[in-house]
């Protein structure tokens, strides 16, 4: 019994990691090019003559900043999650199925098109990015059904394929492109986090934490489909809608993540595995431990991104590749030794 | 005819030119131990897959306690029938006592968690395959003769009336096998399951099993009790192969003879052939 997971285990083990991902944040807050006084923000606004400068610093740019690198680590982890067990493989990324090309395609159409309109904030990019993704994991789903049931192999090459052709297109845009905008969009597919009205973040938090609460409620089915589609079956776990819904929320959480921030990879691909070699493969676990886990690592990835060459500012999808790789390594050869499954 | 299991004119094939069930009729009594045997590609595997409905039937009906499968749903169906797969490998590592309470999925309710019924049930299932010193062990460190019981641990915490099984000792040497067979037997009399096993090992099914359905590869097929319908001239008949049929005891058992066979050569020498 000692080593089963209890609803009070879990309970502990996720208020221990909220508390550390708040520190984190809170430290994360503190370190930028401008040194922010945490006495002087208490302050208040300030007036309109004259501004609370740490106060603007901290409220308007940093703290959004900083929540918006949360939600989407958070997001992207436990994407891959969904992915990972889905499709029954070990590579499998919320990339995987051509989010990342489809978004793509949909922010160069918008860069390209120049179009200067906001909806609710944002720039036609992140719209155009939002509908890329979800048509082409649409247009991905779609196809694999013709191939036949949920048959993973038809689902991955189409996903493949979709994202070759969409990767043509966008290189095939980017070509007939001016200078300044292609800048603009190979700087958008780098991924890095601009600030963004709170109204978009609480939006954004929203359908992540809502995603990742309906995602968690489905684990113990999740850790049936591990053993394949089958024998979830024979074990009375309805395959086909655990399926729709996990395939649907992380589908969403992903084209949010990315139309709030563009491309940033290895987070969905790395952070899962990380948890899961510490944590094991039980979903009811693994989902929100890696979303708190992805949302650290993306917050302490984006603070390099920001102090790193500062006062300029790398592309945080670079970050993360750099401290997420070797990070990763690490993890797997020290606890690889524990784990059999690995061998 | 009131059986657990009822089979009524059931065809089958993956394409409509190959059938490979045809107009098939049995009935299977509750808690008897059923083993189905024949050679490759004569259809076992599949008539396991339209019993458990992973597979639809072209025509016909297959009735599971009196109603037809089509009835239940998922999770009524899985409490009727449980299924042991061939050599499942799981994507992740999980341990043996959680594969074990994934039986118990459909029931875990608005928490997501175990109740203690569930967990005393899978413990239950622990102790009568002989697992529990293994039970938070990683099941991919364990052999395959481990891994076998532990699946069909897990087919016993379903606490369905019935259990059906695709080839479960295929990979097993020989103390494994009589182990795992020496467990459904178990499952059969004392908690009154009905079994029904895919098996190549006929010796085996003569020992353990109290009904056999031979398949032949043409779509004819064979039922009844087994040490009735299993003989020399059947065994040729549906395997194609002479077999040495004997008896010690009360037990029968038969040798597939092969064309370096020493009975044979020797059968052939007396007779002057070679």
């Amino acid at each position: 019994m000692e080593q089963l997971l209890t609803a009070k285990r879990l309970i502990l083990r996720i208020g221990l990691a909220l508390a550390v991902l708040a520190a984190v944040m809170f430290v994360c807050s503190l370190v930028g090019t401008e040194t922010v006084s945490l006495k002087a923000v208490l302050t208040g606004p300030g007036t309109q003559a004259a501004p609370n400068p740490d106060y603007e610093i901290f409220i308007r740019i940093r703290l959004p900043r900083i929540i918006l690198a949360g939600l989407v680590g958070a997001a992207l982890a436990c994407a891959g999650v969904v992915f990972q067990v889905l499709l029954r493989n070990p590579l499998a990324d919320p990339y995987i199925l051509g989010i990342s090309s489809g978004a793509g395609l949909g922010a160069i159409i918008a860069v390209i098109s120049g179009f200067n309109w906001t909806l609710w904030g944002r720039s036609p990019i992140a719209v155009f990015a939002f509908a890329g993704a979800l048509g082409t994991v649409w247009l991905v789903w779609f196809i694999g059904r013709l191939t036949g049931k949920f048959h993973v192999t038809g689902l991955l090459l189409a996903g493949v394929v979709v994202n070759a052709f969409f990767s043509a297109l966008m290189m095939f845009l980017t070509s007939i492109a001016k200078s300044d905008q292609v800048y603009a969009t190979i700087f958008w597919l780098m991924g890095n986090m601009r600030e963004g009205d709170f109204l978009v973040l609480w939006i954004a938090a929203g359908c992540v934490g809502g995603g990742i609460v309906a995602l968690f409620y489905i684990g113990p089915q999740l850790n049936a489909l591990s053993f394949g589609a089958d024998d979830a079956r024979s074990m009375g776990v309805n395959v086909a809608r655990t399926r729709t819904i996990a395939f649907g929320i992380a589908a969403a959480i992903t084209a949010v993540a990315v139309s709030l921030s563009g491309l940033i990879g290895f987070v969905g691909l790395v952070v899962p595995h990380g948890v899961r070699l510490v944590f094991g493969p039980d979903h009811r676990q693994l989902l929100p431990m890696s979303g708190i886990a992805g949302a650290i690592f993306l917050v302490i990835a984006d603070t390099l991104a920001r102090i790193i060459v500062a006062p300029a500012q790398l592309p945080v999808g670079v970050v993360t590749a750099i401290v997420g790789g070797p990070f990763f390594l690490i993890i797997l050869v020290k606890y690889s030794r524990k784990v059999s499954w690995l061998k | 005819m009131s059986g657990i299991i009822e089979v009524d004119n059931l065809t089958f094939g993956y394409t409509s030119e190959t059938v490979i069930l045809k107009d098939m009729c049995f009935s299977v009594r509750p808690g008897t131990f059923v083993a189905i045997a024949g050679p490759n590609g004569a259809g076992k595997s599949t008539l396991l897959n339209l019993m458990c409905r992973a597979l639809t039937p072209n025509s016909g009906t297959i009735r599971i306690d009196t109603a037809a499968i089509e009835s239940y749903n998922t999770k009524a169906l899985a409490s009727k029938v449980a299924v042991v797969r061939q050599e499942l490998v799981p994507a992740f590592g999980f341990s043996v006592m959680e594969t074990i309470l994934m039986a118990r999925t459909p029931y875990y309710g608005s928490t997501g968690f175990e109740t203690r019924h569930d967990r005393e049930i899978a413990n239950d299932a622990l102790e009568a395959t002989d697992t529990a010193r293994f039970a938070y062990r990683p099941l991919t460190s364990l052999s395959s003769g481990e891994r076998q019981r532990v699946f069909i641990a897990r087919a016993l915490a379903q606490n369905s009336p019935i259990m059906l099984l695709d080839e479960p000792t295929s990979f097993l040497d020989l103390k494994h096998q009589v182990g795992i067979y020496d467990l459904l037997k178990t499952a059969q009399v004392e908690k009154g399951k009905t079994i029904v096993a895919v098996t190549h090992d006929i010796n085996l099914a003569t020992q353990y099993c109290d009904e056999i359905l031979l398949l032949g590869a043409d779509g004819g097929y064979h039922i009844g009790k087994t040490k009735a319908v299993l003989s020399a001239e059947k065994v040729k008949e549906i395997f194609d192969v002479n077999v040495f049929a004997g008896e010690i005891g009360p037990e029968k058992f038969f040798v597939p003879l092969g064309k370096f066979a020493n009975d044979k050569r020797k059968m052939n020498k007396e007779s002057g052939n070679i």
